[in-house]
């Protein structure tokens, strides 16, 4: 088990360095021009020269992404060129706003999915139907619209939550509770849908299946049935969806919390991407895969526990 | 079940790791309630270190902090602020102030001669918007404490009116050197920040400076900052009441904004839109060294149709590059080219370019998709064909700086004529990039800028009209915004500004 995990974080650590490569060389070869963009319209040529020497930016590239990785290595992601903000402290302030409506919404896909699939394997007929129906839907509607829709009808019009803004929980827990309900209900649904799904085809297979049969003919009661037994054996295809939604979840919080206005790591990303702030959009990029590799190292984890015919030594 | 019971665990673990990390923030909006005024700019804060200060909307981030050295009415007359009075000298190149005496900066430091010059000498040694309305300045004496001497390189017309605004603004002289300004603001201004309450990049919270000498300016007692860039999301807000004023970027949200009960003020922001021709010389395209041409091309353009059409009605028809509410502008010019393509293709024929010709301009459909569409079919009509060159949005104003293009669709902000003279016009000018040069130019310009009062308002017009005769652009509209309001919040929109100064800001009845 240790060699395997040694091996998996040794892997991510290369992942890592192989993507921050990439992107360092994907920002210098766009041809952007930042410097203009932090000076302004009216800025001098004398004035965009000094702030490109201030940044570095008359180094060769194999030069700044040197400097970078040796202060990345670190622990220092640089300042960022536009806010003069320390990269490190603001994915601090950030991070918390992303990873809560991710979380949030990982956690209700993993219950509502899970409630939904199994009452459809189980029960069948019509329950069967809506909940495929219900799935369909919601895979098919995108997480924006959604997103748009919460925040007019129950932000603005019903004022039950608030449509815009973030509480950090540590200032409020009710508060923080309130303000990423909305959020995470628009990214989960997407969730919701393509993992029930799976858990039910899951479901109805095991259900079928000869071990089931000789279980019940025992006596064992229902229940114990469907959550000891069957559910564990359909649980670790569930589990792959689950973690693969992790990462569409990260890449839906983009446009999630545009529409209600927080300032995660989405929209982060974003704005400095289409600005070419390369310190941010590197911060942001080591930190979501750092996050991805950790996410699916927990999944094989909970995978080789949920069944252990696939622990590896 | 025990799958559930691992994701749920963590999940909570690592949201509460994730709370951890947090900094502060006030997530509530408050209602107008005259205590707190809760804006959302629509633009990322810049570094709080004025050297790298921006103008337009950056200018409501340094508003509560900073106070500037002179205050300028909503109609941008120059009115004592911590100057109390200013005089030129004959020349011109000496503009001395009489300080207003006692004032202090939140960390205790005196504000005095010797800081305005710290501020002044360090703003302009800065590499952004603010530095640049100050590069008049070759020196700054300290005549007393209370007495500062601005010694110029030539006169500068605009300098006086720039000191009331982010250029003029000051910040203690302490935290200059010390080189903290870039992450905390230190300053003399009407409210100081509340670093518990403020989480860099979404909120930033001011509170009340006990010690401010003019507190009856500044109504509310507390000011939040909480950056929006999302036009539904800022929408959104102002419905739900969680901020009280921001600026609508997108035309298409007016509608539902004043159906919320929202008030909804429409001013000209100062931004000039249209063609804005670089090659007046015809070095790139020799047609348009012609004058003839480049009335032909004025003439082209439906402008009344277009600020309907392409900008939805946020902006009014012109043919100036000058600021509406600047003395340069002369509102019986706007009637000089109305929409006529008989007329430029007849011009076109004279100029001997009876089948038009060619131009390359720049590709600006991301973000100024109709605007584009607009040009390129009114340039056609008249028989100009125009090849689109697709550059990078992002590589756009370098291109155009470096003098690639003969002509352009452009927006360039306008602000006091002096202003629009040095950024536009004057053949060293930085968006003069073919660096265009006419005698009769540059003889209003040199006399301009000696001059003073009404000569110089008279030159500033006679250069306008001379420009708008020799077709140097062909702008469409000056740009209009709508900046919505809740209803317990008024404001008054501010001359040359691109959204209104805090202190326009009043709790309503």
């Amino acid at each position: 088990m240790i060699v395997f995990l040694v091996r998996r974080i040794a892997a991510g650590l290369v992942l890592v360095l192989v993507i921050a490569t990439t992107t360092f060389a994907l920002m210098g070869l766009t041809g952007s021009d930042p410097v203009r963009q932090i000076v302004g319209q009216t800025a001098t040529q004398q004035q965009v020269a000094a702030k490109s020497a201030e940044l570095g930016l008359d180094q060769p590239m194999v030069v700044r992404y040197g400097h970078w990785l040796a202060d990345a290595v670190h622990g220092d992601l640089g300042i960022s060129w536009f806010s003069s903000e320390s990269v490190t402290t603001s994915l601090a302030n950030k991070l918390p706003v992303t990873l809560s409506i991710v979380l949030a919404a990982l956690l209700l896909s993993a219950v509502l999915s899970t409630v939904l699939g199994v009452a459809a394997a189980v029960r069948r007929g019509v329950l069967d139907q809506l909940v495929q129906f219900l799935a369909v839907l919601g895979f098919a509607v995108p997480s924006f619209l959604v997103a748009l829709v919460f925040a007019v009808v129950i932000g603005v019009h019903l004022g039950w939550l608030p449509a815009t803004g973030y509480v950090p929980l540590a200032d409020s827990a009710g508060g923080w509770l309130k303000s990423i309900t909305l959020p995470a209900l628009s990214l989960a649904v997407g969730a919701i849908a393509a993992t029930a799904q799976q858990v039910r085809g899951s479901m109805v297979d095991v259900l079928r299946a000869d071990y089931i049969r000789t279980l019940r003919s025992r006596g064992i009661s229902e229940r114990s049935l469907l959550f000891r037994h069957a559910l564990r054996n359909a649980a670790p295809a569930a589990l792959t969806v689950l973690a693969l939604q992790f990462i569409g979840l990260v890449g839906g919080a983009v446009v999630v919390e545009k529409v209600f206005g927080l300032n995660g790591i989405g929209s982060q990303a974003t704005s400095a991407g289409s600005q070419g702030d390369t310190p941010v959009v590197m911060g942001v990029v080591v930190v979501m895969v750092a996050i991805v590799v950790v996410v699916n190292i927990l999944m094989d984890l909970a995978y080789g526990w949920l069944n252990p015919k696939v622990r590896v030594g | 079940m025990r799958r559930i019971a691992l994701t749920a665990v963590s999940a909570v673990l690592m949201l509460s790791v994730a709370a951890c990390g947090s900094g502060s923030g006030s997530g509530s909006g408050n209602a107008a309630t005259g205590g707190t005024l809760t804006l959302a700019p629509v633009i990322a804060a810049q570094p709080w270190d004025l050297a790298d200060a921006g103008l337009g909307n950056n200018a409501q981030y340094y508003q509560p902090v900073y106070d500037p050295l002179l205050r300028l009415s909503p109609t941008a007359e120059v009115k004592p602020n911590l100057a109390t009075k200013w005089s030129y000298d004959a020349a011109r190149t000496v503009l001395t102030l009489t300080l207003r005496s006692g004032v202090k900066f939140t960390d205790g430091t005196a504000l005095d001669a010797a800081a305005v010059k710290a501020n002044l000498l360090h703003t302009k040694g800065g590499s952004s918007e603010a530095a640049g309305q100050l590069t008049s300045i070759s020196g700054v004496d300290v005549v007393n404490a209370t007495t500062v001497a601005i010694k110029l390189s030539a006169p500068d017309p605009s300098l006086v009116p720039n000191l009331g605004n982010v250029a003029g603004m000051m910040a203690s002289p302490k935290a200059i050197t010390a080189g903290t300004l870039k992450t905390a603001p230190v300053g003399s201004g009407p409210y100081a920040m509340d670093k518990s309450a403020t989480t860099a990049g979404s909120t930033y919270t001011f509170v009340r400076n006990p010690d401010y000498w003019n507190k009856a300016a500044f109504p509310f007692d507390k000011i939040v900052l909480k950056p929006l860039t999302d036009p539904t999301a800022v929408l959104n807000a102002l419905r739900s009441g969680q901020i009280n004023g921001a600026l609508l970027a997108s035309a298409k949200n007016v509608a539902p904004a004043r159906s919320s009960g929202l008030n909804v003020t429409k001013y000209t922001s100062g931004d000039v839109e249209g063609v804005y021709i670089w090659d007046r010389e015809g070095k790139i395209v020799k047609a348009l060294g012609d004058v003839r041409v480049r009335q032909a091309l004025n003439y082209a353009f439906d402008r009344s149709t277009i600020v309907k059409t392409a900008k939805q009605g946020l902006g009014k028809a012109t043919t100036q590059i000058f600021n509406p509410a600047g003395s340069a502008f002369d509102s019986s010019l706007d009637s000089k080219y109305p929409y006529d393509p008989t007329k430029a293709k007849q011009l076109l024929a004279e100029a001997g370019y009876p089948q038009g010709f060619s131009v390359t301009v720049p590709d600006v459909s991301s973000v100024f998709p109709d605007q584009q569409a607009a040009m390129v079919q009114q340039l056609e009509d008249i028989g100009i064909k125009v090849k689109v060159d697709k550059i990078p949005p992002t590589q756009l104003i370098s291109a155009l700086l470096a003098g690639k293009y003969p002509l352009s669709y452009m927006t360039l902000a306008s602000f006091r004529p002096w202003d629009t003279i040095q950024i536009e016009v004057a053949k060293s000018a930085l968006w003069n990039p073919l660096h265009s040069e006419d005698p009769k130019v540059t003889d209003l310009i040199t006399k301009a800028q000696s001059a003073t009062g009404a000569t110089q308002d008279a030159l500033f017009k006679e250069l306008n009209t001379y420009l708008v005769d020799q077709a140097w652009n062909a702008p469409w509209d000056s740009v209009e915004s709508n900046y919505a309001t809740t209803k317990g919040v008024t404001f008054t929109p501010q001359a040359f500004a691109a959204v209104p100064p805090i202190y326009n800001f009043k709790p309503a009845g």
